[in-house]
């Protein structure tokens, strides 16, 4: 793999160069919190540190509520072509959830064209978590707080440089003509990304994991587990893996619009009849669980929930994934933090 | 590029009010664009359904209850229930609408050539089968199967669908059609009983039959035992499922049971493929 | 070691179980990270060691009255705001008082995580509670607050943090007392022009991202269905448009008039760190000028607006302006 090393003072220059050509979009803080948003001055981005945006980034390709089409007489679909963008500063945990939308979205014989061409037409650059949060379980569902095989590029902090992998074409055009890194430097790299996945949560046993959520399907754990869930979507809609939207006409601008949807509300599996394959806390928190960590290995073998923490972190109540997860293992959790 | 989510431009040709009390219609859709019809027609297949769309109310997923050979309409026989099927049921011929399919994976009726079909509907549901069965008795198909026999269970005669074509059934060699109402009526020449016991009482033979089975939620609950009872295994029994839907194509995740999505790899299952899903119907 | 507080209540609730007076106790215990504590439901009297009552118990424990089994006899621990709640809900016929066993505990009061938090960069690893004094240690290092100086603003103007209506109040003291209902810290909003209110407010609205986090906490969002799931009529935007953000918190609040007991647990929930209290606090500033109603205050008294008409509602000669300085 290409590696490349350059100057934080170099980057900031080079990112204004970018600036001026293409949209570039970088984690900002906005006054109240970090969020992805454009960027006019290569000064506002945030990039150190351990914070993730809270806003997760797949809203930049999922946006939250997002006009699929307006019909005043006639059907006018949203087609318009999208702009080229750079997304810098998307930590490992959004890139891997990405993907995993990608595989819900457009593997399939009816792709989704809006995410299709929000995907195709951005680049992104990962930026690797030196220092992961107390929340951060990346390595436990099967990822890397340096992962290099699902974006067009990583940035490593070096400190006062970046040391940058080239993962595509795309990425190796943004940065052509930086010099190489030397043996030093790639070693120096790979030391300090050692030490960092050496101190995280070990991987989850992801079959036997499996096997012991659909055992539970019926019993009385998810009762138990869901007392004090308020049945709120904080956890779905911060989630970067959750994809789940809503379609809706909104009379009054004559438009169908996709929203976000979550599973943890009551109406959201009920039918016209009143019959509701979920009726309570219970149902609605074991399928969230379940489809995170038992269906999506169905599906591709992968474990669904990308570990970025949020719904540990902003959860009103304290609900734990990473404690359900442990509980229907029968183990202590103290075993899964870091 | 095709858009997913894009309904083709229809317009309603025919509406047939099937049952006494109006709460079921049918609606014979025709197709504005010659190429949307042609794409339609070229994936058809029964036991499929469409989401059929109207700006403003909303969309509903409806299944097909015409077969491709009736000609180049479609029939949705809608129930009114919510806020789009109280919009549709207000529309007349002449009327647009949208439609998206066809969706779903249908009946495998190529698997079951050379087999006996057992067709149990229930209610509304039967729609799909009502297409599947006159499908299947067209006369380029009907030597591909074996013996048919259909039940078809309404609460009452006055709920029950498409009863010219049914009449005519009851008549023809080639099908043996067996109807039940819940209560007892004067005039009624056939069972009184619900469907699940007046199947046990049909006592229908498994050897080399296919049981396919289509209603609410209850009904299907108590017949499934039954079909088991008699004999038959569970990859040759198949039901249509239903569930709240959204886009259809299996993309906005709430139609799913397990691992599966209902819209995509169903609505059709066969009985031993749900008991390897999670219980969440 | 357990405080002594956390001993009483755990005492009471070891009562309850092992005398059968109740199927439940629902309190607090630790959470799975330095600054959160978690909402538990003990059924068996051996797991009472759990409880524990602190700064960071953010949540309003009246909400899961609404969500326990029909019958079952619910103890609760209930500091003030908790109180007013139940007896709000008791009063609008939501609960049966008799299946309902209120711990009182005089409040403490409840942190603002924010206030602790003020560089988002640097982790909160540790919180210490110690009388009025609250230790934190941060990544950086450590910093001690007084308590007063990290509540949460609604504990600030909170009037009644003494436990009413309960059952029985644990023999510890609060740190705060009561005193008279005082909404004043609204004067400065009162002040501005419609045109400076409604610019405060769509600030505050436009970061909402419609997840109801606030809704769910709340005790008194009991509708089974809420306004925003109706379809027919379709009352309001289901979107993140401002038209939707704004109409969701103004009509909330509405719905909140003389109801609301400003416990705050709604902004604690936000994930966005959306303000609203305000709303409801000016809603209820106006109830009190003129009907002198609190809400869960009372032993009998029903909101006014469930009671239009009725003699039970009591007009004061207060007037409009008297409030307004």
């Amino acid at each position: 793999m290409q590696t490349k090393w350059i100057s934080k003072k170099d980057f900031q220059k080079l990112v204004s160069k970018w600036v001026k050509k293409h949209a570039v979009y970088a984690p900002v803080h906005n006054g109240k919190e970090l969020a992805f948003q454009a960027v006019e001055k290569p000064e506002q981005i945030v990039l150190d540190g351990y914070l993730n945006t809270r806003y997760p980034a797949k809203s930049l390709f999922l946006p939250q509520s997002e006009v699929l089409m307006s019909y005043d007489g006639i059907l006018h679909s949203v087609e318009n072509a999208e702009k080229e963008k750079i997304i810098l500063g998307v930590r490992s945990c959004d890139v891997r959830a990405m993907r995993l939308l990608d595989h819900a979205l457009i593997d399939d014989q009816n792709p989704d064209e809006y995410w299709k061409r929000k995907r195709e037409s951005a680049i992104i650059l990962t930026l690797g978590c030196n220092e992961p949060e107390e929340t951060c379980f990346c390595t436990a569902v099967g990822g890397s707080p340096f992962s290099t095989n699902e974006s067009d590029g990583l940035l490593i902090d070096m400190g006062d440089a970046y040391c940058i992998y080239l993962l595509t074409e795309k990425g190796k055009v943004l940065f052509k003509d930086l010099p190489d890194t030397d043996e030093a430097q790639l070693k120096s790299v790979k030391k300090m990304t050692k030490q960092v996945e050496k101190d995280m949560p070990a991987l989850l046993p992801k079959l036997e994991l499996h096997d012991a959520l659909m055992a539970s399907f019926e019993t009385d754990f998810w009762k138990d587990v869901s007392q004090s869930c308020l049945g709120c979507g904080v956890c779905t809609f911060l989630c970067p893996s959750c994809f789940c939207f809503d379609i809706v006409d909104e009379t009054v601008r004559k438009e169908r619009v996709r929203n976000w949807d979550t599973c943890m509300f009551r109406t959201y599996s009920l039918e016209a009849s009143g019959h509701n394959p979920r009726p309570t806390k219970a149902e609605r928190t074991r399928q969230r669980v379940m489809h995170k960590f038992a269906y999506w290995v169905d599906l591709i073998d992968e474990i669904g929930c990308t570990g970025c923490g949020r719904c540990v972190k902003y959860c009103p109540v304290n609900i734990d994934i990473r404690e359900i997860a442990a509980a229907a293992l029968q183990q202590d959790f103290e075993g899964m933090k870091k | 590029m095709k858009n997913c989510y894009e309904p083709f431009p229809m317009h309603i040709d025919r509406v047939v009010i099937e049952t006494t009390d109006a709460t079921l219609k049918s609606f014979e859709l025709t197709f504005d664009r010659k190429e949307d019809r042609e794409e339609f027609f070229s994936k058809y297949n029964p036991g499929q359904f469409c989401q059929l769309s109207i700006f403003g109310k909303g969309e509903a997923p409806i299944g097909i209850a015409s077969a491709a050979w009736e000609g180049d309409f479609v029939r949705f026989t809608v129930q009114k229930m919510g806020k789009f099927t109280t919009a549709i049921h207000a529309m007349h011929a002449g009327d647009p609408i949208g439609m998206r399919g066809p969706l779903g994976n249908g009946f495998p009726l190529d698997e079951w050539k050379g087999m006996n079909l057992l067709v149990i509907g229930g209610g509304c549901a039967f729609s799909t089968l009502y297409a599947m069965t006159k499908h299947i008795l067209h006369p380029s198909h009907r030597a591909d199967y074996a013996e048919i026999t259909a039940l078809y269970g309404t609460r009452n005669s006055g709920l029950c669908l498409y009863k010219p074509v049914i009449e005519e059934w009851h008549n023809r060699s080639d099908i043996e059609v067996h109807q039940a109402i819940d209560i007892a009526e004067d005039d009624w020449k056939y069972h009184v009983g619900f469907v699940p016991a007046v199947l046990e009482e049909m006592a229908p033979k498994p050897k080399n039959t296919v049981a396919v089975l289509c209603g609410p939620p209850v009904m299907t609950r108590f017949t499934l035992p039954i079909l088991t009872k008699l004999g038959f295994p569970p990859e040759r029994i198949f039901t249509s499922l239903e569930k709240r839907m959204k886009c259809g194509v299996g993309h906005c995740g709430r139609c799913n049971i397990g691992h599966k999505y209902v819209c995509k790899d169903g609505p059709v299952f066969t009985l031993k493929e749900l008991q390897e899903l999670p219980n969440e119907i | 070691m357990a405080s002594t507080r956390n001993i009483k209540i755990q005492t009471e609730a070891k009562r309850l179980l092992q005398e059968k007076a109740v199927d439940v106790v629902i309190g607090f215990k630790k959470g799975t990270l330095p600054y959160k504590m978690q909402p538990c439901f003990i059924h068996d009297a051996k797991e009472v060691e759990q409880f524990e009552l602190n700064g960071l118990c953010s949540n309003n424990l009246a909400v899961y009255l609404n969500h326990r089994p029909k019958g079952e006899k619910t103890a609760i621990v209930v500091r003030g705001c908790e109180s007013r709640a139940v007896q709000a809900l008791v009063l609008e016929n939501r609960h049966a008082r008799e299946n309902l066993y209120l711990i009182g505990v005089p409040c403490i009061g409840i942190l603002d995580i924010q206030k602790l938090q003020a560089d988002e960069q640097d982790p909160i690893l540790a919180v210490e509670e110690e009388g009025d004094q609250v230790r934190v240690t941060y990544r950086s290092g450590e910093k001690t607050f007084k308590r007063i100086e990290i509540l949460h603003d609604a504990c600030l103007h909170c009037n009644h943090p003494q436990p009413m209506h309960a059952d029985m109040v644990i023999d510890e003291p609060g740190y705060f007392e009561d005193k008279p209902f005082d909404k004043s810290y609204l004067g400065s909003f009162r002040k501005l022009s419609i045109k400076e209110r409604n610019a405060r407010f769509k600030e505050e609205a436009e970061r909402c991202i419609r997840c109801y986090a606030c809704r769910e906490a709340c005790p008194m969002c009991t509708c089974e269905e809420c306004f925003v799931n109706h379809s027919r009529p379709q009352w309001t935007d289901s979107t993140t448009n401002p038209a939707g953000q704004q109409a969701w918190h103004i009509i909330r609040a509405f719905h909140q008039a003389g109801r609301c007991v400003s416990c705050g647990a709604c902004e604690r929930a936000c994930p966005m760190n959306i303000k609203m209290t305000y709303l409801t606090d000016l809603l209820n500033q106006d109830i009190f000028t003129e009907y002198g109603f609190e809400p869960g205050a009372d032993e009998a008294l029903l909101p006014p607006f469930l009671t239009l008409g009725d003699d039970q509602v009591k007009f004061t000669d207060q007037q409009e302006d008297s409030h307004a300085d």
